[in-house]
């Protein structure tokens, strides 16, 4: 039994070594919302792109880009007034997927402007993608 | 942020996308292959597994006592699905490999091959271009469990396996018949499987090995295994009865390992159920709707209720229905539509009945963005629904519905004074069965993968049936 489960704990941490659940999900994510076609051919060049970004160092192949972004600040900041508050950013994070729940983001008092907002997500988007 | 807060809404394109083209299997399958063998790059081995699309390779195991025609069923499977076989004769005699050298040697010195030597020579056929391409069928191995768990550790997993059954002394007997061609290695039997060339009639040789005392023997020690064999696959075992000729264990074998076996993928059923009027199609809706929570939509239900809620679409039908006339097509597929648009149509799928009953309302629907994932036809013979539909009584006082056959009334006061539904008159039933089944031939080539169902059974029996239709994946169709 000893086997099976230093095994399945082997499997573990090699599933978050590489974040390959992430990397699925993002991958089933893009598919279900191009809906191409050929699906295996889209995802081999999806993985391709990726591999290439990662070897060379070129920009990754985000998901969202600054219009979405944008698009997003503006969304929480109807008032047009240009920051938005912690609590606001700190849901965003979490939609996009891009803070663990429970991670504590220092609220250091400062207000989060768009591009706070839009170099933050940045950064943390490529922070996952380098690890794939 | 109230759009974060509140439920999404996902277009109904993206699960129907998703169904199509089975992308769970497909992640599925890849994060498979990831696990087993863990390599240190997983995007240029995940690009590799893409490029290979071989999720659908046979890989089947063959197992079962001597006799039972193991090796004919996986040489006739092999030639029908274009696969390899892999048999401990082919892999001992395999000349290119070192592995195969040394189990000779043993084979030779004490005529058994030890288990993990045998199981490297699987390892390294299974590693193969071409095994890996066009898929493997196994006979004879595992013989042994420490052999089955060996082959699960080095991550080799078969997709069906098959175990032939027979009792032990037609066994016995059927082995004292077995002879084998030296040149193509085929089995045949003096009395069931006699080549009919006389050239290679004259050329057959008993196999050492067959009497009744080795039989036995063999018999015994295969018993002693298979029962801990067996437990070790469960969900893709099926135990076929060698009792029967050949050709019928064969067809067997070849349905079974055709079909895929069920996912995890997520499924939101959108079930369409076809039937004459009297087929039992509202019964098994309620039934579906009750046991998996779909939403049961029956199109006259949806139109009376649109009358009821005095809608401007209400007062149109209204008006149909005042002239005694059909409802025009556009409008019930209005009504249809805002039902099928609801979000608890789309988060738990529905069950529909009543509506496409030409080809016309077909391609309506099917217009719509909604089509149906499982389609059943409910076949019944016009008495069966005559007898359904014209014994109906319903009694004016108390208002319960009684069948003159199957729920007959409890006293002749109640008897006397029971009434029947215009509708349910022989003819009016003669002629809304003629009406289906004018349409029937095209609404059968327009929804290519439905299913039949015997209509005519008790309400449970097709209720199993439509069940198992609709969680079980729909059969791909080879020939």
């Amino acid at each position: 039994m000893e086997a099976v489960e230093s095994r399945e704990l082997q499997a573990r941490d090699y599933l978050e070594k590489h974040r390959i659940m992430e990397l699925l999900n993002h991958l089933t994510s893009v598919l279900l919302f191009v809906r191409p076609p050929k699906p295996r051919e889209y995802l081999i060049s999806l993985l391709e792109r990726l591999r290439l970004a990662k070897v060379t160092g070129v920009a990754f192949p985000f998901f969202m880009d600054n219009s979405n972004i944008v698009a997003m600040f503006d969304m929480m900041d109807p008032s047009g007034k240009g920051t938005i508050t912690f609590a606001q950013y700190k849901e965003a994070l979490k939609n996009l997927g891009l803070c663990i729940a429970d991670e504590v983001l220092n609220d250091d008092g400062h207000i989060i402007t768009l591009d706070k907002f839009r170099d933050d997500v940045n950064m943390r988007t490529w922070k996952i993608w380098k690890a794939f | 942020m109230d759009a974060t807060s509140a439920p999404h809404l996902i277009p109904s394109e993206m699960p129907q996308y998703g169904e199509a083209n089975h992308i769970f299997e497909l992640m599925q399958s890849m994060l498979e292959q990831l696990l087993i063998h863990q390599p240190q790059d997983p995007i240029p081995f995940m690009i590799e597994h893409l490029h290979r699309d071989n999720d659908h390779v046979p890989k089947i195991i063959i197992l079962g006592p001597p006799a039972s025609g193991k090796t004919t069923i996986a040489m006739w499977l092999c030639k029908h699905l274009s696969t390899n076989l892999l048999t401990r004769g082919n892999l001992i005699g395999s000349e290119f490999s070192s592995v195969a050298a040394e189990a000779r040697k043993h084979y030779q010195k004490c005529k058994k091959v030890p288990d993990s030597l045998l199981i490297r020579l699987v390892q390294e056929r299974l590693t193969e271009e071409d095994c890996v391409r066009r898929g493997w069928i196994l006979d004879g191995i595992p013989q042994t469990r420490e052999q089955v768990l060996m082959m699960q550790t080095l991550g080799f997993a078969p997709r069906h396996v098959i175990v032939l059954n027979a009792p032990d002394s037609v066994l016995i007997e059927r082995n004292l018949g077995k002879r084998i061609d030296p040149v193509t290695r085929e089995i045949y039997h003096t009395t069931f499987d006699w080549p009919p060339e006389a050239e290679v009639q004259n050329r057959l040789l008993a196999p050492e090995g067959i009497s009744e005392v080795e039989t036995a023997r063999k018999l015994l020690e295969y018993h002693r295994n298979i029962i801990r064999i067996l437990p070790s696959y469960p969900r893709i075992l099926k135990a076929i009865s060698a009792d029967q000729p050949c050709v019928d264990v064969f067809y067997q074998a070849l349905t079974y390992v055709l079909t895929s076996h069920r996912s995890n993928a997520p499924f939101t059923p959108r079930v369409l159920l076809c039937g004459p009027t009297g087929s039992g199609k509202s019964l098994q809706a309620a039934l579906l709707a009750e046991k998996y929570g779909l939403v049961n939509v029956c199109c006259g239900q949806l139109l009376k209720e649109a009358v009821k809620d005095q809608s401007k679409l209400g007062e149109l039908i209204q008006s149909y229905f005042d002239k005694e006339m059909p409802v025009p097509d556009n409008v019930i597929v209005k009504v249809l539509k805002g039902r099928l648009d609801q979000p608890d149509c789309v988060q738990r799928g529905w069950v529909l009945h009543g509506f496409p009953q030409d080809l016309d309302q077909a391609h309506m629907l099917a217009s719509l963005g909604y089509s149906p994932n499982r389609v059943f036809f409910l076949n019944m013979p016009l008495d069966s629904i005559l007898e359904r539909l014209t014994l109906r009584r319903v009694d004016p006082i108390t208002g319960e519905r009684y069948h003159l056959m199957y729920k007959p009334p409890p006293t002749l006061e109640i008897q006397a004074r029971l009434l029947q539904n215009p509708k349910d008159a022989e003819d009016q039933v003669r002629l809304q069965m003629d009406l289906f089944y004018r349409n029937l031939s095209e609404l059968e080539q327009f929804f290519k993968q439905a299913i039949t169902v015997n209509g005519d059974q008790d309400p449970y029996t097709v209720f199993e049936y439509i069940e198992s239709g609709i969680i079980n994946p729909l059969p791909k169709k080879v020939f």
